[in-house]
This record gives C-alpha cells, sequence and structure tokens, in this order.
C-alpha cells in the first residue's frame, strides 16, 4: 500500500469515527439545551398561571394566551405543593399520530386555600426538527471539510514526496560497481537532507569496502602466483634427485598435484577480477563459429577417447564485437564444460542462430538448483576434480558484453545458451 | 652457450638455473633492470630469458635494447601476467617465445632448446640421441636411418622428451607441453599413457630401444642409461 493511500485512509477513518462521537456529544448537548429552553418556558408559564390562580382563583383560557395545550383544574380542598418535568408521548392533533410532548405538571393550594392542577404540555416536534437540520448542516459542511482535506493532503503529500522518489530513483540506478559515486541531489526538506547524508554516507562506505575486498581478492590471487612458481619449480627440481624412493614420489606428487590445482584455481580467480577491474579493453570483431570450431578441434582426442558425437547446427555465421582471449576463454569453458559434464557415448549440438548460440550435452541429471552453477567454486558432485570457476568465468564474461547466460536442463539434456542483442 | 637469467624473484631464477645449468648451459642470473642492461651491454648471450615485470623497469625495454644493437641472442619472455597484449608486444619487437608463470622447468627447458636450435646456423639444426635423429625443420624422425611415422602429438612428445633427457617429466608438465593448460586433467592422464605406449611401440618396430621409463604415481624419464 502506498503511504499517501495509507495516510488519506487513517485521515479517512479517524476523521469518521471523531465526527460521529463529536456528532452525538454535540447532539446530547443540543438536545440539552434546547429541554432547558423548553423547560424555562413551561415554569414561566406556571408561575403566569399560579399567580392568575392566587389573585382570582378561576381560570382563564390559557390556551388562548399560549395557544397550546394547558390544563387547570381548581380543587376545592387545599393541596400539598407537587410538581415535575417530563417526556411524554401524546396524540397530536396537528400531526394526526403520536408524538414527543415535554410534559409539567403541578399541583399546589393557592392564597385563597384553594387546591389547584396545572398540566402544560408542549410539543418537542420543533426543536427536534431544529437539531436535524442543524445536524445535517454540519454534516455537510464536515464532509465537505473532510473532502477538501484529504484531496489537500494528497497533492502535498505527492508534492512532498517528490525529493523522496528522486533519491529512490537514484538508489535504483546506483550500481556498486560503477565509477562515479552515489550523488544525491539536496533537496529543501531536513528529514529528506538527513536521508540523503546518511545514504551517501553508507554508500561510501559499502563501495570502499567493496573496492578495497575487490583488491585484495587481485593482489592476492596475484600475489600467490609467485609462491606457486616457486614451489612448483623447487618440485619440479626435488623429483629430478636420484635417490627418492617410490614412497617419497608419492608424496611429492600429491603436492604436486595439489599445487597445480591451486595454481588453476588462483589463475580463474585472477581472470575474474581482470574481468570484473575491465581489464580487457581492446576488443575486434570475433567470429563465434570459427572459434567453436578451432576449439572443438582443439578437444578432439577428449571427444573421440569418450565417444562424444558432435552436431552442430550453424545457422548463421555469428560475429561479436568483444576481445579476443575472452572471447577464446568463453567458448573454451562452454566447450570443455560440456565435455566434462558428458557421459561417455553421449552428444554435443551446437546451435548458431541469428541472436544466440547454445552448446546443449547429455549428462547425468543435476541435484543442485541450476542458477547456483553460476556461483563461485560451485562444482557438480560427479566431477570434484574441477576448480568450479568455469561457469562463473562464463557469466563475467557475458555480463561484461551485456550478453544473457541461460542455463536449460532438459530430460538429460543440459543446454547453456548465450543470447546477445 | 650462454644464458642470462633476468628474473626478481631469486628463488624462481635460482630454480630456473639449476635445471638449466644441468643441461651445460652457462646460466648468469640477475635480479634487477639495471644490471640486465649492463650485462646485454657488455656481454653475448645466446639466449635471455626475461621477466616483464622487474621492480625497476619492464622486461620489454631490455628486449627493445637488444634489438636495437642488432643482438642474435635469443629471446624468452616469462611474465605473470597472463595478458595477450603482453605477449603480442613481446613477439611483435622481437622476442622468440613467451611463457607464463607458473611454469614448468621442463617446458622453459624444451622452448629456450627450440630458440637456440632455430638460431644456431651452423647446420647442427637436428637433435641426435643413440640411433634417434630428429630434424625439426620438416618434423622428421629417424630410427637407425628409417623413417619413422608419427602422429602430431607422438611427435611433440618424443621432442618433448628429448629437450628433457634423464629428467624426470610429470604428466602434469607433459600434458600442458601437448594441450595447453585448459585440458581436463584426469583424462589427459589417459592420453598421454596411450600416446606414450604408441610412441614406444612404434620405435621398438624399427629396432630402437625403449628409453622411456615410468616414474611409477609421477611421470615420465626419457633416458639412455
Amino acid at each position: 500500500m502506498k503511504l499517501l493511500t495509507r495516510t488519506s485512509r487513517l485521515y479517512v477513518s479517524i476523521s469518521v469515527v471523531v465526527f460521529i462521537i463529536s456528532g452525538l456529544i454535540f447532539y446530547n448537548i443540543l438536545h440539552g439545551i434546547f429541554k432547558r429552553q423548553l423547560d424555562e418556558t413551561l415554569i414561566e408559564e406556571k408561575l403566569l398561571i399560579e399567580q392568575t390562580i392566587n389573585f382570582s382563583d378561576s381560570v382563564p383560557d390559557f390556551r388562548l394566551i399560549f395557544g397550546h395545550m394547558i390544563d387547570v383544574t381548581i380543587l376545592n380542598a387545599p393541596h400539598s405543593k407537587t410538581g415535575y418535568i417530563k417526556d411524554t408521548l401524546m396524540y397530536d392533533h396537528d400531526l394526526g399520530t403520536f408524538a414527543s410532548f415535554r410534559h409539567l405538571f403541578a399541583e399546589n393550594t393557592s392564597f385563597r386555600k384553594k387546591g389547584y392542577t396545572i398540566n402544560i404540555y408542549k410539543p418537542l416536534r420543533d426543536s427536534e426538527q431544529l437539531i436535524a437540520e442543524i445536524v445535517i448542516s454540519m454534516s455537510l459542511v464536515f464532509i465537505g471539510l473532510l473532502l477538501l482535506l484529504v484531496i489537500f493532503n494528497y497533492f502535498i503529500a505527492r508534492r512532498v514526496w517528490i525529493p523522496f522518489y528522486r533519491i529512490l530513483d537514484n538508489l535504483h540506478k546506483y550500481e556498486i560497481n560503477q565509477e562515479n559515486p552515489l550523488e544525491l541531489t539536496s533537496t529543501d526538506i531536513y528529514e529528506f537532507d538527513l536521508l540523503n547524508q546518511a545514504l551517501e554516507k553508507m554508500s561510501k562506505k559499502i563501495r570502499l569496502d567493496y573496492m578495497n575486498l575487490k583488491e585484495f581478492n587481485e593482489n592476492a590471487a596475484h600475489e600467490l602466483q609467485t609462491p606457486l612458481a616457486i614451489i612448483k619449480s623447487k618440485l619440479e627440481l626435488l623429483i629430478q634427485k636420484e635417490n627418492l624412493d617410490e614412497n617419497q614420489m608419492h608424496l611429492i606428487s600429491a603436492v604436486f598435484e595439489a599445487t597445480t590445482r591451486m595454481s588453476k584455481l588462483n589463475q580463474g580467480l585472477l581472470l575474474i577480477s581482470k574481468i570484473e577491474n575491465n581489464q580487457f579493453i581492446h576488443t575486434e570483431d570475433v567470429n563465434i563459429v570459427t572459434l567453436i570450431e578451432k576449439t572443438i578441434g582443439h578437444f578432439e582426442e577428449m571427444i573421440t577417447h569418450r565417444h562424444i558425437a558432435v552436431s552442430k547446427n550453424y545457422r548463421q555465421q555469428v560475429t561479436l564485437n568483444m576481445n579476443p582471449t575472452l572471447a577464446e576463454i568463453l567458448i573454451t569453458n562452454l566447450v570443455s564444460n560440456a565435455i566434462r559434464h558428458n557421459i561417455n557415448q553421449g552428444r554435443i549440438e551446437i546451435n548458431a542462430e541469428p541472436d544466440s548460440f547454445s552448446i546443449t550435452n547429455t549428462g547425468q541429471l543435476l541435484k543442485t538448483d541450476p542458477q547456483i552453477l553460476f556461483e563461485r567454486f560451485r562444482k557438480s558432485e560427479i566431477n570434484p576434480d574441477s576448480v568450479g570457476l568455469g561457469l562463473s568465468i562464463v557469466q563475467k564474461i557475458a555480463n561484461l558484453y551485456l550478453m544473457k547466460v541461460d542455463y536449460i536442463c532438459n530430460q538429460g539434456l543440459h543446454t547453456l545458451k548465450i543470447s546477445y542483442k | 652457450m650462454k644464458i642470462l637469467l633476468v628474473e626478481d624473484e631469486k628463488e624462481l631464477s635460482d630454480s630456473m638455473a639449476e635445471y638449466l645449468q644441468k643441461e651445460n648451459y652457462l646460466c648468469e642470473v640477475v635480479n634487477n633492470f639495471e644490471y640486465a642492461l649492463e650485462k646485454i651491454n657488455l656481454y653475448h648471450y645466446d639466449c635471455i630469458i626475461v621477466d616483464i615485470g622487474l621492480p625497476d623497469g619492464s622486461g620489454l625495454n631490455l628486449i627493445r635494447s637488444l634489438k636495437k644493437n642488432r643482438s642474435e641472442t635469443g629471446i624468452m619472455i616469462i611474465s605473470a601476467r597472463n595478458s595477450l597484449d603482453d605477449k603480442i608486444t613481446g613477439l611483435e619487437i622481437g622476442a622468440d617465445d613467451y611463457l607464463t608463470k607458473p611454469f614448468h622447468l621442463p617446458e622453459l627447458n624444451a622452448r629456450i632448446k627450440s630458440i637456440i636450435r632455430r638460431r644456431s646456423f651452423g647446420g647442427v639444426n637436428e637433435i641426435v640421441f643413440n640411433e634417434l635423429r630428429i630434424l625439426p625443420e620438416n618434423m622428421e624422425v629417424m630410427v637407425n636411418d628409417e623413417s619413422l611415422t608419427l602422429t602430431k602429438k607422438e611427435y611433440d612428445l618424443l621432442v618433448f622428451f628429448l629437450s628433457n633427457q634423464d629428467r624426470v617429466l610429470t604428466r602434469e608438465a607433459i600434458a600442458e607441453h601437448l594441450w595447453g593448460d585448459d585440458m581436463d586433467m584426469a583424462d589427459s592422464f589417459d592420453f598421454i599413457y596411450t600416446h606414450i605406449k604408441n610412441l614406444r611401440k612404434k620405435i621398438l618396430e624399427k629396432g630402437g630401444e625403449d628409453y622411456i621409463k615410468t616414474i611409477y604415481g609421477m611421470g615420465y624419464k626419457f633416458t639412455g642409461q
């Protein structure tokens, strides 16, 4: 839910609740006021009637004076003083139905020791009508105000949040490995400026860490080269010694193999960091089909050895503008991957289309999630000897030239497809 | 044969020198650019092995200097940088070959021998070992003066062995020599075995001797002893 929708909804619902509660309170207060006024009038009228009775003991026709229902009865015996005012339901002749009335009842004894009772009825409908009119007009005003508030709030919020969306947009566009640092334009809103500052600070820190890490990776890989070369050369000298027995040879052989592996690993890592650092600047038009042919030729022995049938389907000559070394590494990795993970008597299919090329090989079913194949050091459980950088390098090279690598696995057929625009 | 070795990493240059000295080369080692420049200006070498990334200058400049003096010295570049640009530049300005660190010492040895062979105009451009005779220019092999038909890989293998006589060659070194370093190791060991088997058989058929000894768990050794 958008923040704006959320606040608007909250605004409206809270306002409605507040309106209902305050409306009720308002109604009650209004009602009270009207009743009190009515009661005051009733009492005034009663006093007037009492005065008249006290002076004359007769009952004038008050209906003429006040114009509504008054009932006065003079008794012969004196009567104690009581009285009340209450609401009552009576038949209203004007309306022809029962309606609410305010009813004053009083009993007393006049100066001339005669008791009397007074009943005055006043209809409530006038005041109720008034209250209803007031409430309706108030509600209309309120709803109008609320609508205005929501609309204004919407526009104001939209205006106020513009810098926020700009920041968000910048963040979206920002990539940690690109040249220029994250730059956010300053806004005239204090909170967003704070956010800007925090983001800039954070991105600088992340960038620095990232750079350091990248540099460390590269340096580490680079610096490992020399010691590895030394170990290898010393081992090669060592095995030339005449007096080594078989057991010692075995030990040296194991060290040698481990060193070779490490050396390959290191070269892979160095290559990845070089690709990441964009150190392969030189590009030229590389004919991919020719390159694939050349690479297949290079691996001919291995293909024959494992009785793998290679079928080619070149629908088009594919020429890509890229670094020749990287192109070679890309194709070599794909082809060797297809051979390495193949089965004996398997197949390799190579397809070249106008917008993509793909290499398909038969192979055992994967147990792992295909996507993580592209991660570094990810290797199949079938072939634990491989270093596990091949597909990661393929991915890096493809990314560099904005190509897309797809892995498709279908009934024991594994396809790596490189698509380009 | 005099060889100048320019490499700033002392342990590495020591290893190279030790390996090469067994081939009866006179091997001089220098560890920086300045000293190397002095040496090449003062003395004549049959071959110079140059590391490109020297602490006080680029090995490429040493090659330029040699070429300016119209030197006939064979030039071998070694570099940690696995970069095509370096390779192209090096070969363009007149280097004979290029090797990337880390390399196998037998590989370096074989390549230097090849450079020296190509440079010697005295007509000794052939490798002779007892009844075996190789004419590298025609890629021809003779056993007891009888021509031997070998595949490309078998021929490469034999030359590699002959360049590193009496040395233990690891299977890794042989695999890299024959297929480069992007070959799957486990598989290539099988191929090496097959190639060596065929090579032995072919030489034996022509009345040659079996000089290839298997060093168990390690590799092979070509020896006349």
